[in-house]
C-alpha cells in the first residue's frame, strides 16, 4: 500500500463513520449535561485571574499608570505587547474559517467553530489594551470620530487611528461570520432542547432556520461571501498593527518587512493556541474522532511553515540593518542580540524557531504531550518577540543619554495574568453554551454524506 | 429710451436683463422677504426654538449656585500698581549664598512667582544660578515654623509672639545684668545696616559677641593669602582679564567665589567669532568637577600631589625658564630653594602624566604672564594656596585679582568657636541667640557645638525652618523669608543693594533684623527694622550720592533699582611679603587614600535640602538625584569590588562614616570625593533621608588645613543603597556603546586650531527630497541656539524652566523609575579613556522640529504646529498614548505618570501655601497628560498681546525664554529666524552650527554651536 499511494485522495476528515445523530449527541453533549467539578474548577481558575487583572486595573484607574514599570523613554511596554499579542491569538480562527474554506480545506471543519469563536474573544481582550494602556482612559473616546462641537477630529495620519478600524471591522467581521456559522446549529439545538429558556433563546438567536433547501442555499451563498470578505482582512489587522510601528521613525521599528512578519507571526501564534485550547477540549469531551490527530499534524505543519517565515523574518531583519548601512539601524539588531534584553530576544529565537524545528519529524507532528508542549512555547516565544521588538527598541534609541532599563512591576503582570484570566474565562463560558464544533459543517464531511451514485 | 442704464464693465452693458434684474434684487426673493420678525406670528418656528432654547438657558444656569465653586472676590479698591493679569518687577537681593546677586522678583496678584538676575547689579548682570531660581520654593514652604516653639521637657510647644518676645528679652536681661556673655552666632554679615544694628544691640546688651562663620568656608586659603599678603583682603578672580586659566582642584564654575559672575567672565572669553581672546583652561584634579568638564586640558591627579605638581611647575620655570620671567623683584634663589627638589622627570614618571602636558602649562603660563591665573580649590590645602599665590605673584597674575565682597563684620577665626564652646563649659554665657544658621549641622562633632546649645542656660534659634540646630534650642523663633524681609548689601566697596519685602509674611513671622531691634527698643513691632533701616540709609548712605535730590526720591530711586553704585574704589595693590618661605613647613604628601570633601552644587549649606526643585537637579556630571555619594574611579572600585551604590566605611583618625560609593569616569587614582551639606538628620519631609554627612570626620585641625584628607581608610560594608541617576551609566571601556554621540554626531566638536585653519568640517546632512510638499512659514517663526562653548552645564536653566513652567517634582522614587519631568536637562557624554575621559555636556529641550515626528502620530491631534513653527501640546485633548514620546527621538517629552503632586511626599506639592507658587500663566498638566518644553510660549504670547496692544510688529528679539532669561554664559539665544538683522539669524547660520540627528530630516529649530577645544597642538586632541 506504501509503494503506490494515491495523493489524490484525500483522508478521512472525521474518523470512523459516526452516524449524523451520533455526531449530534457528541458535539451538544457538553451544552446539555450539567457541568462536572473540574468545569468548575478550570472557571474558577481563570475567573481568578480576570479578577487579578480587574483589581490591577482598579487600582491603575484610581492611581495613574505609574503603577506600571513604563518610564521616559519606554513609553509602551507590557500593556502593547500583550494587544499585539493577543490580536496575533486573533489571527488563526479567520484564517482557518475563511482562508481554508476558500482553499476547500475539508479538514478545517473541526477546528474552525473554536478557531472563529477563539478569534473574537482574542481580540476582544486586544481591544481593551489600546484603551486602558492611554494616561486617561476616560477620554478613549476622543480615539473615535465622533462629530462634537468643538469641531475635533481626529488625527488620520496617526496609525493608532487606523488601528480603531482595523480591529474593530475585524471584531465586527469576524463575530458576523461567527454568528452566520452559528444559525444551523442553534437551529438544531433549537429542535433537540427541552429546556423551555433554552428553547427561547436558541428560537430567537436561530432567526427561524427550518433547514429547508432554500434556507441552504442562501447560507452557502453568504458564508462564501463573508469568507471572501474576511480573507483581506486576516491580512489586514496585523499589517496595520505592524504599522504602529513600522510608521515610526524608531531604528527597529522603521522597517518595511514588518507586515508581512507581523501577518506571519500572528498565524502562528493563533495556531499554537488553538491546537493548544483544542487538545484539552478533545480529550475532555470525547471528540476525539472529530478532531482527528491528523488535523492537528496538519495545524502544526503550518505552524512549521509560519514559524520558518517568521525565522526568515528575524534574519532578514539582521541583514538589512547591515546592508543598509544605517549604524543607527545596526546599533539596534546588534543590541538585541548582545545588548541589555538579549535574554528576551533568546528566549524568542529559541521558542519560535529552534523549538518549532522538531516538526520536521512526523513522530513528534503527531506526539500529542511534545506537540502541547511546542505549541506552550511558540505562544511564549511570540509574546516575547512583542516585548523585543516594543521595549528593547525603545530602550535604546538614538541618544544614549536617554537609553533606560525597563522592568514590569507586579502591577504589569497581574493585568498580563487578567487578560489571560478574561480569554479562558470567556472561552470556558463558549464551551458550554455553544456547540464547540460545526455539527452542520462535520456532518457534510463524514464518509458518506455527500451525495454518490450507487 | 426709457430708464438711463448705469454700467460697471463692458459685461455689464451688453448683458441680457436677468442681470440687471438680479442688480436691481440684490438678495434673490426667498432670502430676505420671508422673514420679518415683526410680521411672523406670535408662536413662529424661530421664536418657539428661541424661547425653548432661552428656557433651558435660564434653567440651567439658575439651577446651579456657582458660590458653591469657591469665592470670588473682586477689589473692591484696586491695590496701587497691581493690574490683574501683568505681572510687577520688584528689584531686590538674593540671600541663598554670601554671593548676594542681585534679583528681580517676577510677582503677579501680588504673590512672587518667579525670581531672575538684575541687569544693573555690577556683579551678577541680570543673572543667577539655579539655587537662586529654586529659592522661591522656600518662600511657600508649607512646613516652615509658623509660631513660636518653647521646648518643655523633650517637646515643642507653640506660645505666642508676645510670650516668646518677653521670654527672650528677660533671659537677654538676665543674662546682661549677670555679666554673662550673649552669643550671636550667624553667617557672615554683608549688610552694613544689620552690622549698625548688631552694634546698637552690643550697646544695649554690653556682653554681646558675634560668632559668624561659613559653611566650609576655607580658612586655609585665608591663612595661605594672609601670609603671603599681610593685612590684606583676599580677592577674587576676574575671569575675564584670564587667558590661561589653570584650576587646582577649583570648582570656580560651578559653586566657587561668585560663580555666576565667573561663568559669565570665562563665557565671554569662548567667542568662536574672537579666536584670538579665546581662553585656554587647564584643571588638575582629583574629582571630576564641572570646570574640569569643561578643560581644554584635564589631568587627573591625586590630591595629595596637588603641592608637588605646582612645585614641579614652579621649578620648570625658574630652572628653564628664567629669563622669560618679566618680574625680577622676587628671591627667586630662595623660591628655586623651595621647589628644587621636585623635577618634571620625576613627577612625570610618578605620576604618569605627560611631560608635554605641563611643559605646555608652563609655556603658556610664561607666555601670558599677568593675564593667566592659578586658581587654587576651597578646599585644598595651605601650602598649595600659597603656593598658588606665589606663582601668580611671579608671574604678575595679580592683575587678574578683583575685590572679594568684604563683610560688614569681619568673619570669627576657628578659633573663637572653640572658646565659645569652652565659655560655655566654664558657665560663662548666658545666651546663644543663632541667627538663621545651623552651626549644630555645619560644625563637626569635635566642636560640641551641639551640646553647647544644649548646656547654655537659654538658646535662641531664628530660623525658617526646623533644623538640627533648632531642635537642641530652647526657644526657635520664626523668621521671614528673604521676599518678605528688608535688608540692604554692601561689598565693602564700591556698591549697595537693597532687599525689599514683595509681600506680607505668608505665615505671620517676623523678620529677625525686627526681633532684634525689639529687643533694644524693649518692644516688637513689625515694622520696625524697615525705619531703621531707612535711617541708616539716610544718615551713611545718602550723602555719598552728592544727588540733588530729596532722600525719599534717592531712596524709592535705589529700592527701584535695587543698587546704588558709589565711587569709592579702591586701587588693587597687592604687596607681598616673602617671609613664609623662610619657615615654610611643607605639610605631609604621601597618601594611600585621599578624600576630598566638597561643597555641593545645589544644596548650599544643607539649608537647600528642603528644596525639592534643587534635590532634583540632577548633577551635572553624574546627573545623580537627591543623594550625595563618594566617587570612585573604575578602576578603584573594581579592585575593591565595589558596584554603584555599595556603602563604604570611611575612617580617618579614628573616627568614620558611612556612604554609597558611584563610579565616575575621571576621578584620579586612590581619591574618593564626597560633596558635603547632605544628611541633615533634622529636616522637612522634603529633606528626610537625603544623602551622607561626612562633616563629622573632620576636626578642628582638618579645618585649617583644608578639606582633602589623607591616609584615610576605606571599607565595604556589604550594604547597598540605591542612587538615583536620571541617566544610564556605561563603562568607557565598553567598545559595543562607546562614543556613540559621536558617531552620531550628537556632539561635533574641535579644536581653535583646526577651525582657524579652516579645518573643522562640521557634518550637515544634505536637503532630502520629500513627497510632502513643504509648509511655508511667513513672519515670525521661532528658533533656537545654543552655543555649547559657552555652555558650562550649571542647571540654572533647568530650574528657571522648572519654576517658569510649574514642573513638578517627582521624587527619588520616581527619578529611580526614569519619570523625572524637566523640560529641559543637560545631556553628559563621556569619551575617551575612564581614566582621563573628555567630556561634552548639551542642553537638550524640544527641538521644535517642522516635521516633528511627534505630530503625525498623535491620533488626537493632542500635539501640533502653529503657524509660528512651535510644537505645541493641547493638554486638554491629550489622552496619554505616549506615542508621540516614542517616536521623538530626542526624548524630550515627559508623562505624567501620577498627578505627581499628590504622589510626591504626600501631597506636599498641594498644600495651601505652594499653590500661590504656580506660574498663573502655565497650566498645571494633570495625571495622564504628555507635557514638553513649549518654548516659553506664554512669554511669547505675552510680548505678542503687547505689541497688537501698541500696533508695533512682533520682533523675535523681544521675547526671552525662561531658560534663556537664567543662562549665567548666556548661552542661549532665541528669536525670530527669519529676522534677518537678529542675534539668532547670525547664529542660525554659523559655520559651527548643526542640528543634532538632521539626517533624519525632521527639521530641528535648536541649533548647536559645535565646541572648540582650545588645544595648543594637534596632537593633544
Amino acid at each position: 500500500m506504501s509503494t503506490n499511494f494515491d495523493y489524490t485522495i484525500e483522508p478521512e476528515v472525521v474518523e470512523g463513520q459516526p452516524k449524523l445523530r451520533d455526531i449530534n449527541d457528541a458535539i451538544a453533549k457538553p451544552l446539555e449535561t450539567k457541568p462536572t467539578w473540574k468545569y468548575f474548577i478550570a472557571l474558577g481558575i481563570s475567573t481568578t485571574l480576570l479578577l487579578i487583572g480587574a483589581i490591577c486595573l482598579g487600582y491603575s484607574f484610581y492611581y495613574g499608570i505609574g503603577l506600571w514599570g513604563n518610564n521616559q523613554p519606554i513609553g509602551w511596554a507590557i500593556p502593547i505587547v500583550n494587544f499585539v499579542f493577543w490580536v496575533g491569538i486573533g489571527h488563526a480562527g479567520t484564517l482557518i474559517s475563511a482562508i481554508l474554506f476558500l482553499f476547500r480545506q475539508r479538514w478545517r471543519t473541526g477546528i474552525s467553530r473554536f478557531a472563529e469563536a477563539m478569534t473574537i474573544f482574542a481580540v476582544i481582550t486586544a481591544g481593551l489594551f489600546p484603551l486602558i494602556h492611554t494616561g486617561r482612559p476616560w477620554l478613549a473616546g476622543y480615539l473615535f470620530p465622533l462629530p462634537n462641537q468643538h469641531h475635533l477630529w481626529v488625527n488620520f495620519t496617526s496609525p493608532l487611528i487606523w488601528d480603531v478600524f482595523a480591529v474593530s471591522t475585524y471584531l465586527t467581521v469576524s463575530f458576523v461570520f461567527l454568528y452566520i456559522g452559528l444559525i444551523p446549529d442553534l437551529a438544531m439545538l433549537r429542535d433537540r432542547t427541552q429546556n423551555k429558556i433554552k428553547k427561547l433563546f436558541y428560537s430567537i438567536f436561530s432567526l427561524g432556520w427550518r433547514h429547508s433547501n432554500r434556507h441552504w442555499h442562501h447560507y452557502e451563498m453568504i458564508y462564501l461571501i463573508l469568507a471572501g470578505f474576511a480573507t483581506p482582512l486576516v491580512l489586514s489587522v496585523h499589517t496595520i498593527v505592524s504599522f504602529d510601528f513600522a510608521v515610526s521613525i524608531l531604528p527597529g521599528w522603521h522597517t518595511t518587512i514588518f507586515p508581512p512578519y507581523f501577518v506571519a507571526g500572528a498565524v502562528f501564534s493563533g495556531f499554537a493556541m488553538v491546537q493548544n485550547v483544542l487538545i484539552i477540549i478533545r480529550k475532555v469531551f470525547n471528540l476525539e474522532h472529530i478532531i482527528t490527530l491528523d488535523t492537528l499534524e496538519k495545524m502544526n505543519k503550518v505552524m512549521l511553515a509560519t514559524g520558518m517565515m517568521v525565522g526568515y523574518s528575524y534574519g532578514m531583519e539582521f541583514f538589512i540593518a547591515w546592508y543598509s548601512g544605517n549604524p543607527l539601524e545596526t546599533f539596534v539588531f546588534v543590541n538585541r542580540a548582545i545588548g541589555n534584553y538579549a535574554w528576551a530576544y533568546w528566549i524568542m529565537v529559541s521558542c519560535n524557531v529552534i523549538f518549532t524545528q522538531l516538526f520536521w519529524f512526523k513522530i513528534i507532528r503527531r506526539n500529542i504531550v511534545v506537540m502541547f508542549i511546542i505549541g506552550v512555547l511558540v505562544n511564549v516565544g511570540m509574546w516575547f518577540e512583542r516585548f523585543v521588538i516594543v521595549v528593547s527598541t525603545l530602550s535604546r534609541d538614538f541618544l544614549p543619554t536617554s537609553w533606560d532599563y525597563y522592568k514590569p512591576t507586579l502591577v504589569d503582570i497581574g493585568i498580563l495574568l487578567g487578560s489571560f484570566g478574561l480569554f479562558f474565562t470567556l472561552v470556558i463560558l463558549f464551551i458550554r453554551n455553544l456547540p464547540v464544533v460545526s455539527i452542520s459543517e462535520v456532518k457534510a464531511v463524514v464518509k458518506g454524506s455527500q451525495p454518490s451514485h450507487h | 429710451m426709457g430708464e438711463k442704464k448705469y454700467w460697471k464693465s463692458f459685461v455689464d452693458l451688453k448683458s441680457k436683463t436677468l442681470s440687471k434684474a438680479l442688480k436691481q434684487q440684490e438678495f434673490s426673493y426667498e432670502t430676505t422677504q420671508d422673514f420679518h420678525l415683526n410680521q411672523l406670528d406670535d408662536i413662529s418656528r424661530r421664536r418657539f426654538l428661541a424661547l425653548s432654547a432661552a428656557t433651558v438657558a435660564i434653567a440651567t444656569t439658575s439651577c446651579t449656585n456657582y458660590r458653591d465653586k469657591g469665592s470670588i472676590v473682586p477689589y473692591n479698591k484696586k491695590p496701587e500698581n497691581v493690574l490683574p493679569g501683568k505681572p510687577s518687577y520688584y528689584a531686590s537681593t538674593c540671600t541663598a549664598c554670601s554671593n548676594h546677586c542681585g534679583i528681580l522678583i517676577k510677582t503677579r496678584e501680588g504673590r512672587p512667582i518667579k525670581v531672575d538676575g538684575n541687569p544693573d547689579h555690577p556683579l551678577s548682570r541680570g543673572k543667577i544660578c539655579a539655587r537662586g531660581q529654586a529659592s522661591i520654593l522656600n518662600l511657600y514652604d508649607p512646613e516652615k515654623i509658623k509660631k513660636p516653639l518653647k521646648k518643655e521637657g523633650e517637646k515643642f510647644t507653640e506660645i505666642n509672639w508676645e510670650l516668646a518676645f518677653s521670654e527672650l528679652l528677660t533671659n537677654l536681661n538676665t543674662a546682661s545684668n549677670n555679666g554673662k556673655e550673649i552669643a550671636i552666632v550667624t553667617k557672615p554679615i554683608y549688610s552694613p545696616s544689620l552690622a549698625k544694628l548688631m552694634s546698637e544691640f552690643q550697646k544695649k546688651f554690653p556682653t554681646t559677641k558675634i560668632y559668624s562663620y561659613e559653611f566650609l568656608e576655607s580658612y586655609a586659603k585665608f591663612n595661605a593669602w594672609n601670609k603671603i599678603y599681610p593685612n590684606s583682603e583676599i580677592p577674587e578672580y576676574d575671569f575675564s582679564s584670564a587667558k590661561i586659566v589653570v584650576s587646582l582642584e577649583s570648582n570656580f564654575l560651578a559653586n566657587e567665589g561668585n560663580f555666576v559672575k565667573n561663568i559669565r567672565q570665562f563665557s565671554e572669553k569662548r567667542n568662536v567669532d574672537k579666536l584670538k581672546d579665546f581662553n585656554r583652561l587647564y584643571s588638575i584634579e582629583g574629582d571630576l568637577s564641572l570646570t574640569g568638564a569643561n578643560a581644554d586640558y584635564r589631568i587627573p591627579l591625586n590630591p595629595a600631589c596637588h603641592f608637588e605638581f605646582l612645585a614641579t611647575v614652579l621649578n620648570e620655570m625658574l630652572t628653564n625658564n628664567f629669563n622669560r620671567i618679566q618680574n625680577k623683584n622676587f628671591p627667586s634663589k630662595d623660591v628655586l630653594f623651595l621647589v628644587m627638589s621636585h623635577n618634571l622627570e620625576q613627577f612625570s614618571n610618578k605620576t604618569g602624566i605627560d611631560k608635554k602636558i605641563i611643559k605646555t602649562l608652563v609655556d603658556d603660563l610664561l607666555n601670558n604672564q599677568g593675564s593667566s591665573i592659578i586658581v587654587a580649590g576651597d578646599s585644598v590645602q595651605e601650602d598649595v594656596h600659597l603656593l598658588a599665590f606665589l606663582v601668580n605673584e611671579i608671574l604678575g597674575n595679580t592683575k587678574v585679582y578683583k575685590q572679594k565682597p568684604k563683610p560688614s563684620i569681619p568673619k570669627s577665626s576657628l578659633d573663637d568657636f572653640v572658646q565659645l564652646t569652652k565659655k560655655i563649659q566654664n558657665g560663662q554665657v548666658g545666651a546663644i541667640l543663632t541667627l538663621d544658621c545651623n552651626p549644630v549641622f555645619h560644625f563637626p562633632k569635635d566642636f560640641q557645638i551641639k551640646q553647647a546649645i544644649e548646656n547654655v542656660p537659654f538658646s535662641c534659634a531664628f530660623s525658617e525652618d526646623i533644623n538640627e540646630t533648632t531642635w537642641h534650642s530652647k526657644l526657635i523663633l520664626p523668621i521671614n523669608h528673604n521676599f518678605e524681609s528688608w535688608g540692604d548689601f554692601c561689598d565693602g566697596y564700591s556698591f549697595f543693594s537693597t532687599i525689599q519685602p514683595v509681600i506680607e509674611p505668608i505665615f505671620g513671622t517676623y523678620q529677625k533684623e525686627d526681633v532684634l531691634f525689639g529687643l533694644i527698643e524693649g518692644k516688637l513691632s513689625s515694622n520696625a527694622f524697615h525705619k531703621f533701616l531707612m535711617n541708616f540709609w539716610k544718615e551713611e548712605v545718602y550723602p555719598k550720592s552728592n544727588s540733588g535730590v530729596e532722600f525719599e526720591q534717592f531712596w524709592f530711586g535705589v529700592l527701584h533699582d535695587g543698587v546704588f553704585p558709589h565711587e569709592e574704589q579702591e586701587n588693587l595693590s597687592f604687596i607681598p611679603s616673602y617671609n613664609f618661605i623662610y619657615d615654610w613647613r611643607p605639610l605631609a604628601k604621601e597618601s594611600d587614600w585621599s578624600l576630598v570633601i566638597k561643597k555641593p552644587y545645589f544644596v548650599g549649606d544643607g539649608k537647600f535640602l528642603n528644596n525639592g526643585w534643587l534635590l532634583e537637579l540632577p548633577h551635572p556630571i553624574t546627573k545623580v538625584t537627591w543623594d550625595n555619594y563618594l566617587a570612585i574611579s573604575e578602576n578603584d572600585a573594581k579592585s575593591l569590588n565595589l558596584q554603584n551604590g555599595s556603602i563604604v566605611r570611611i575612617e580617618y583618625n579614628g573616627k568614620s562614616f558611612e556612604a554609597p560609593v558611584f563610579i565616575v569616569p575621571g576621578i584620579a587614582k586612590k581619591t574618593l570625593i564626597i560633596e558635603a551639606g547632605f544628611g541633615r538628620k533634622v529636616v522637612n519631609i522634603i529633606g528626610q533621608n537625603v544623602g551622607f554627612n561626612p562633616v563629622n570626620i573632620l576636626s578642628k585641625d582638618d579645618l585649617e588645613k583644608g578639606y582633602i584628607l589623607h591616609n584615610i581608610n576605606i571599607s565595604a560594608t556589604g550594604k547597598n543603597y540605591k542612587l538615583a541617576s536620571t541617566v544610564e551609566h556605561h563603562s568607557l571601556n565598553d567598545t559595543f556603546i562607546k562614543d556613540l554621540h559621536k558617531e552620531r554626531h550628537i556632539i561635533q566638536e574641535g579644536t581653535v586650531d583646526e577651525y582657524k585653519k579652516g579645518k573643522l568640517q562640521i557634518k550637515r546632512s544634505k536637503e532630502h527630497i520629500s513627497i510632502i510638499p513643504e509648509i511655508k512659514y511667513s513672519g515670525v517663526k521661532w528658533a533656537m541656539v545654543i552655543d555649547l562653548n559657552k555652555c558650562v552645564g550649571c542647571g540654572a536653566c533647568v530650574t528657571a524652566c522648572n519654576v517658569e513652567n510649574n514642573v513638578p517634582v517627582v521624587g527619588k522614587d520616581q527619578v529611580l523609575r526614569d519619570r523625572e519631568m524637566q523640560w529641559i536637562r543637560i545631556d553628559t557624554y563621556f569619551s575617551g579613556t575612564t581614566d582621563n575621559p573628555s567630556l561634552n555636556l548639551q542642553p537638550m529641550l524640544c527641538q521644535h522640529c517642522d516635521d516633528a515626528p511627534c505630530e503625525n502620530v498623535c491620533p488626537v491631534v493632542a500635539t501640533n504646529h502653529s503657524p509660528d513653527g512651535l510644537n505645541q501640546m493641547i493638554y486638554n485633548r491629550c489622552v496619554g498614548t505616549r506615542y508621540c514620546s516614542n517616536n521623538c527621538p530626542y526624548k524630550v517629552r515627559r508623562f505624567n505618570f501620577y498627578d505627581f503632586r499628590n504622589h510626591f511626599a504626600n501631597g506636599y506639592f498641594y498644600k495651601d501655601s505652594l499653590k500661590l507658587l504656580n506660574n498663573p500663566e502655565v497650566t498645571v498638566r494633570s495625571r495622564g497628560v504628555m507635557e514638553k518644553c513649549t518654548f516659553c510660549i506664554q512669554r511669547i504670547t505675552e510680548v505678542l498681546f503687547r505689541s497688537l496692544a501698541n500696533g508695533r510688529e512682533l520682533k523675535g528679539t523681544d521675547v526671552k525664554t525662561a531658560c534663556q532669561e537664567a543662562c549665567p554664559a548666556n548661552a542661549i539665544i532665541f528669536g525670530d529666524m527669519h529676522d534677518k538683522n537678529s542675534e539668532l539669524y547670525y547664529w542660525r547660520n554659523h559655520k559651527l552650527g548643526y542640528f543634532v540627528l538632521e539626517e533624519l530630516n525632521i527639521k530641528p529649530n535648536v541649533t548647536y554651536i559645535a565646541k572648540l577645544r582650545n588645544k595648543k597642538s594637534k596632537e593633544d586632541v
